[in-house]
């Protein structure tokens, strides 16, 4: 009885918040309504049982890396945007980027395995399901691989930054 | 969902929120009576017994006053900042503990409003949050100093996050729980400031940087910021952003208690009392620091955040992840 009723909540300010982040005029305004989609994803992860995501979501994604969007933002005031693409070309990249979501929604639904959707306490998950020792567990053995791929381009990442910022070595 | 559980659940939700909201007023008097004493003044004293109710007054005196807001000001933005400062402080004292559960009408009441397995997580989500009422007041104001305050500010504030994080973790480690009452029932027989001293060292000093105290108050540096990022909030906004300063200042020292201090563990007096007695103790050690630190420069805050604080966590945590697996 709950759960749909916030699950219509949070997706109902999820999709809110995106159309906003998408017409609104001012930088700074999308920025914040981009952390009102992100903060609604956070509350759909917790529907799914997964709170350590959500945490991971509020505190990496909305925390840290919007804070830093919205430095850049503040910082160069834009006033105005400036157009990267011609509108027809933007039309056409936006259409075909938003077809390309579609079908991977519509592959990944309609899928066999996709029709099973959100667990619910009926479906009888394991005790320690979306626990951080769950997850761990997960990350440093089935997805091992994976992971320490990511952490190699975290750092990859993280030396990039610093040679940028750091012109003179010598 | 039963009735008792509901009733429960709101009973808890209005003891905490009515103890932040008045130990707020209490606290700002504490702080000026003590200051005032360190300083060889006698601080407030003609309003109610010993100054108690100067806070009361000056609260009231800001309801009446003029709501100002800049001509150029973001008008919505402006009016959310302030709010979302609060509302990120009094979110994270939802899953702090002052007491171990007990037994009444035949049911186990735990002393915390609510204990997700992820408590000291939603804590950080909580804090970094609460970055954007910060940056947000800046920026809204259009004004110089504010936006320089705001943006000094949340530097500061993501940079010690980092390192009070770092502090944490090797609480964790050693209770396997991310969960601040399990944390707290694991501190019976030893307080972990015991094994784990220099993280609450630092975990101290991160958090008065994190809530904008001297000598880390750089935000509102006086002498170069006017005051800041609420150097244009007047009324209720600027008391607003008073409320969530002190009510912050709240969260992280209960969370130093529950994680450092025994949390709610002491002899003979019952676990809420010596929890108070904890939670004053430290709020009086916030004051004294800034009755005696003069303030940092800029450069020395960030450098200190940066190459001090945050690699020292890193090697205690790695040594202690070391000492955990060589003891099994």
């Amino acid at each position: 009885m709950l759960e749909p009723l916030l699950f219509a909540m949070f997706s109902g300010v999820a999709i809110g918040c995106a159309l906003g982040v998408v017409f609104h005029k001012n930088s700074v305004h999308c920025a914040l309504l981009l952390v009102g989609v992100l903060l609604s994803l956070a509350g759909i992860f917790i529907l799914l049982h997964a709170q350590f995501v959500a945490a991971l979501q509020v505190i990496v994604y909305a925390g840290a890396i919007m804070v830093l969007f919205l430095f850049v933002v503040m910082l160069l005031n834009v006033k105005g945007e400036v157009p990267l693409l011609t509108p027809g070309a933007a039309k056409g990249f936006g259409f075909f980027f938003a077809l390309l979501i579609l079908v991977e929604l519509l592959w990944t639904v309609l899928s066999p395995g996709g029709q099973e959707g959100a667990p619910s306490e009926a479906v009888g998950l394991p005790r320690d399901f979306g626990s951080p020792a769950a997850l761990g567990r997960l990350l440093y053995t089935t997805w091992l691989y994976p992971f320490e791929i990511t952490s190699i381009l975290l750092l990859v990442a993280v030396v990039g930054a610093v040679v940028l910022a750091k012109r003179k070595f010598f | 969902m039963d009735l008792a559980f509901f009733i429960e659940a709101l009973v808890k939700i209005l003891v905490v929120l009515g103890f932040v909201l008045l130990g707020v007023p209490l606290i700002v008097w504490m702080e000026r009576k003590v200051l005032g004493h360190m300083q060889d003044r006698i601080g407030p004293q003609r309003v109610g017994p010993f100054g108690l109710l100067q806070t009361i007054a000056d609260g009231i005196k800001l309801f009446f006053k003029e709501d100002l807001v800049p001509a150029q000001a973001d008008k919505v933005v402006f009016a959310i900042a302030p709010a979302i400062s609060v509302v990120t402080a009094l979110a994270a004292a939802s899953v702090i503990p002052f007491g171990d559960q007990f037994r009444i009408f035949g049911r186990d009441v735990p002393l915390h409003i609510t204990d997700v397995n992820i408590a000291i997580l939603f804590l950080l989500g909580a804090t970094s949050m609460g970055v954007y009422g910060v940056v947000l007041g800046g920026w809204a104001s259009n004004s110089k100093y504010p936006l320089l305050g705001g943006l000094r500010a949340s530097a500061q504030m993501i940079s010690y996050e980092l390192a009070m994080g770092v502090a944490l973790v090797p609480i964790i480690l050693m209770t396997g729980s991310l969960s601040l009452a399990q944390i707290g029932r694991a501190q019976g027989h030893m307080w972990f400031i015991v094994p784990q001293f220099v993280a609450f060292t630092i975990y101290v000093i991160c958090a008065v940087a994190e809530t904008n105290r001297a000598p880390f108050d750089l935000a509102e540096a006086e002498t170069e910021l006017v005051a800041g990022f609420h150097t244009e909030f007047s009324s209720m906004r600027f008391a607003l952003y008073y409320l969530s300063e002190y009510a912050n200042m709240m969260v992280v020292s209960a969370v130093a208690i529950t994680c450092f201090l025994g949390a709610w563990h002491g002899p003979v007096l019952p676990g809420p009392v010596w929890f108070l007695i904890k939670l004053s103790l430290f709020l009086f050690f916030y004051v004294w620091l800034r009755a005696t630190f003069p303030r940092l420069r800029y450069d020395q805050l960030m450098a200190f955040g940066w190459k001090v604080l945050l690699p020292v966590a890193l090697v205690n945590l790695a040594v202690t992840a070391v000492v955990l697996v060589l003891k099994g």
